[in-house]
């Protein structure tokens, strides 16, 4: 199971950890001689870090928007969100999460990426033509775009590495309800929490350590 | 009784027509009673996001504060199905908090919560919320530290305080992530120092002071979540430093202090009392531009023997100086001649030229304004009845040399022979014996023409050339010669120059010329020059010198006998000296001003004319050649 999952999983860490692409020794994959040789829980951690900065953003995000736009809040919107990445089956639970397979969990974590492709690109549009917004955070206007490039790269790679049923369905764009940003950007902040966390589980499991 | 169950089941009712989503608002109160307060959760928590644990309250209504008097349900939003679950779990050790355990726990999924009475009518208290956003984190355990360094004064430290996560938090697994915050304060202090979050599990603590207590703790949170755990138990660190460390510092810093305010006022002191000084070091005054020549400050101040020797010094002044007045040192001019003369009220000219009368040959030569030159002659014993003009035989040194050599055309400048007119009573009507002075150079013309008498009525005799003395001397003869007639053969063009207005009697100068003529043999001088040797009655002597158009340069002086003439010059005897010629024609003026005399001719004693060489200027006239002169 392991060794079937070993190379999407790879090939999707390689794409997340956009350092190693750069780097200026090739990354051997398989072994091959001749090339450097990244461990595998070091590929986790550099991604790892990535989702991390990626969950506080979105945690900054939220909290700057809330603050800056709804000075008020307001329990009850809070109450009906309801994000578009409802229908991907997560596991809610530690146990839950530990307890599905690696494969499983790395394509929770492929689809949850996939499917926030297009809203974040939605968003940054939409944030770029709020006059309001280059006031509010232009750096993380910034950063955005940043996920927005590693998403797509990451989405554009994984189409080709994973078959689709281990992706399940997935909601067309088309489907998408059209959200405002505040529940956007809500939803975003729990996702990639979400993301966080499974990859670390993840983790865990592909390259134990101790006490994991 | 009654009135108050009735009471509550209206309050009740109130309560049921309030918005769900609405949290405890306490309902109006009715008129006497104290402020009611609903049942209501006071608190959901997770420790672990795993579980989560929620409190509630009866509030005011103490019949419901039994438990099973009130009930909780919860809902959650992700669940297919809407309906409303109980509790699972009501605590048992713990009054009115539910529990959730793990499979009721559902992270990144919205629960709500209802406290609602016995028996489903009222609803007291509704809550949502996600559980990660409720998460309190425990607080981390196993808090130590250790001492990182002591400051070299010994009154600081540096601690590095480690812990361990908290057990229930799963962060190995990497369930949680969670960031601490330390804080410390002084052990009676009220106020903690916070320092930044720190997602490793250690902190450094610097700048803590020795010899005090310190109280440390720390608390967690979610990152990326805002809900702080509860603080750790405080550790209390404690550095013992030198004991006396700050005590003996002190009195080190004060003397210090001290002593650097006491010099930094002397040194202003300094300063301000030496203000001139150091202003003049520091800002040098710039010093005025010497430029070479004369100070005016001399002028100023009246130093003018200052002023004239930087006058000297300079080329140009000397120059300048000798031209204007070459004959000054070789004229003495006889003081108490002139003095008695201006006392008998005959101009000084007159009595040159004898137009005194009753003076006869009393003839001052008197210095002309500027005219300080000591004559030759010197005639200490002159008779007082005549103060004559024996001294006045002194000329001025010529001023105008180019104008006395206009008019006359002898071919050498010799020396202007003053020779004043013996007249012999006629003199005093006289005019002017003119002789010729050529001027060809101021050079080479004999200036010089000694006076050897003074006629009684004021003309001159002139005796044969003589040495000429240096300035101030007088004449050579002048000590053995005392009479005033007996000069120097010194000239004064400048005597003529001035005169030539007025037509003397005596024979001097041309008018135009300002050449000094010279009266040969035919002057009665003071008959105490008769004891010159060199005198000759000019008279007799007249015809003898060849007619010469050159300066004759002897003179011949008539020296009357004793007793001849009542002449009122005397020569007192100096029968030490012995005889020198009268008068030495000038032959050339060298480049230091002196004077180049014509050593060869030995002065005749008698009237024997001399015979000038022929380059000699003329200088003197002859009594022959008297009458080539015109006037």
């Amino acid at each position: 199971m392991f060794r079937k999952l070993k190379g999407p999983v790879i090939f999707l860490l390689m794409f997340l950890d956009v350092q190693v692409i750069v780097g200026s020794t090739p990354i051997c994959v398989h072994g091959h001689t001749g090339c450097q040789t990244l461990s595998l829980a070091d590929l986790f951690d550099r991604v790892i870090q990535h989702s991390a900065r990626v969950h506080g953003l979105s945690s900054d995000l939220h909290s700057e928007y809330e603050q800056y736009f709804l000075p008020s809040k307001n329990k009850i919107s809070k109450i009906n969100r309801n994000c578009h990445t409802s229908y991907i089956l997560t596991p809610n639970g530690k146990e839950n999460a530990q307890r599905l397979a690696g494969e499983d969990l790395t394509g929770v974590i492929l689809k949850l990426l996939l499917a926030w492709r297009d809203p974040l690109s939605q968003f940054h549009r939409s944030m770029a033509q709020h006059e309001d917004f280059t006031s509010f955070s232009g750096n993380k206007a910034l950063e955005m775009s940043d996920m927005m490039h590693l998403l797509g790269m990451i989405s554009n790679s994984v189409r080709g590495l994973i078959s689709n049923e281990a992706l399940g369905p997935q909601a067309s764009s088309s489907e998408a309800r059209p959200m405002n940003d505040q529940q956007l950007l809500y939803c975003f902040r729990r996702d990639s929490n979400k993301i966080q966390i499974y990859l670390k589980i993840l983790k865990c499991r592909i390259a134990p350590e101790q006490g994991c | 009784m009654m009135a108050a169950r009735h009471l509550l089941l209206l309050l009740s009712q109130a309560c049921l027509l309030l918005e769900t989503g609405s949290l405890a608002a306490a309902p109006p109160l009715t008129a006497s009673e104290a402020p009611l307060e609903s049942p209501h959760f006071t608190a959901c928590l997770s420790r672990e996001q795993e579980t989560f644990r929620c409190w509630w309250s009866a509030g005011s209504f103490r019949n419901l504060s039994q438990p099973g008097a009130l009930r909780v349900f919860f809902l959650k939003k992700n669940s297919l199905s809407r309906t409303w679950m109980e509790c699972p779990n009501y605590t048992a050790s713990v009054p009115n908090e539910c529990y959730f355990n793990k499979s009721y726990t559902s992270i990144w999924t919205s629960y709500c919560l209802q406290l609602r009475s016995r028996h489903h009518n009222v609803t007291y208290d509704e809550r949502c919320f996600n559980v990660e956003d409720i998460v309190h984190p425990d607080p981390p355990v196993s808090m130590n530290w250790t001492l990182l360094n002591v400051s070299r004064s010994g009154l600081h430290f540096d601690i590095i305080v480690r812990w361990e996560p908290p057990p229930s938090a799963d962060v190995k697994a990497g369930w949680m992530s969670l960031t601490y915050e330390v804080q410390y304060r002084e052990r009676n202090a009220s106020h903690w120092e916070v320092l930044d979050l720190e997602t490793s599990t250690q902190q450094s603590v610097y700048g803590l002071h020795t010899n005090m207590e310190y109280e440390v703790r720390v608390r967690c949170k979610m990152r990326a979540f805002d809900n702080f755990g509860q603080f750790s138990d405080s550790i209390f660190v404690h550095v013992p430093g030198k004991v006396h460390g700050k005590e003996s510092t002190f009195p080190v810093t004060v003397v210090f202090i001290f002593g650097v305010v006491g010099l930094a006022i002397l040194f202003l002191l300094i300063i301000f009392s030496h203000q001139q000084k150091l202003m003049v070091i520091l800002l040098p005054p710039v010093p005025a531009p010497k430029i070479k020549g004369i100070d005016p400050d001399l002028l100023k101040k009246g130093r003018l023997d200052e002023l004239s020797s930087v006058l000297s010094s300079h080329p140009l002044c000397k120059a300048e100086m000798y031209r204007e007045e070459p004959w000054v040192e070789f004229i003495e001019l006889d003081l108490e001649r002139m003095d008695a003369a201006e006392k008998t009220g005959c101009s000084d000219t007159q009595r040159l030229l004898g137009l005194v009368p009753h003076l006869g040959s009393s003839h001052r030569l008197a210095a002309k304004d500027g005219d300080l030159g000591r004559a030759s002659c010197y005639e200490p014993e002159l008779s007082e009845a005549d103060p004559a003009v024996a001294a006045a035989f002194c000329l001025r040194p010529r001023v105008t040399s180019p104008e006395l050599q206009s008019d006359r055309p002898a071919p050498d400048a010799g020396p202007a022979p003053v020779a004043g007119s013996a007249p012999d009573g006629e003199a005093d009507g006289r005019p002017v014996i003119q002789t010729q002075l050529s001027t060809q150079s101021s050079v080479s013309m004999d200036f010089y023409a000694q006076v050897s008498d003074v006629t009684p009525l004021g003309g001159v005799v002139l005796s044969p050339g003589q040495q000429v003395r240096g300035p101030g001397e007088k004449g050579e003869g002048g000590d053995g010669q005392p009479l005033k007639n007996q000069k120097e053969g010194q000239k004064k063009e400048g005597e003529g120059g001035v005169e030539k207005e007025v037509p003397l009697p005596l024979l001097i100068v041309a008018p135009d010329s300002g050449a000094y003529t010279s009266e040969l043999g035919n002057r009665q001088i003071g008959s105490d020059c008769s004891r010159r040797e060199a005198f000759q009655d000019p008279p007799a002597e007249m015809p003898q010198p060849p007619p010469e158009k050159n300066a004759v340069e002897q003179f011949a002086l008539i020296v009357p006998p004793a007793g001849e003439y009542q002449s009122p010059y005397f020569i007192p005897p100096t029968p030490q000296l012995p005889p020198v010629a009268d008068y030495t024609v000038v032959q050339d003026v060298d480049a230091q001003q002196s004077l180049l005399l014509n050593p060869s001719t030995p002065p005749p004693p008698s009237m024997a004319p001399v015979k000038p060489p022929p380059a000699m200027p003329v200088g003197y006239l002859t009594p022959d050649l008297l009458g080539n002169i015109s006037l």
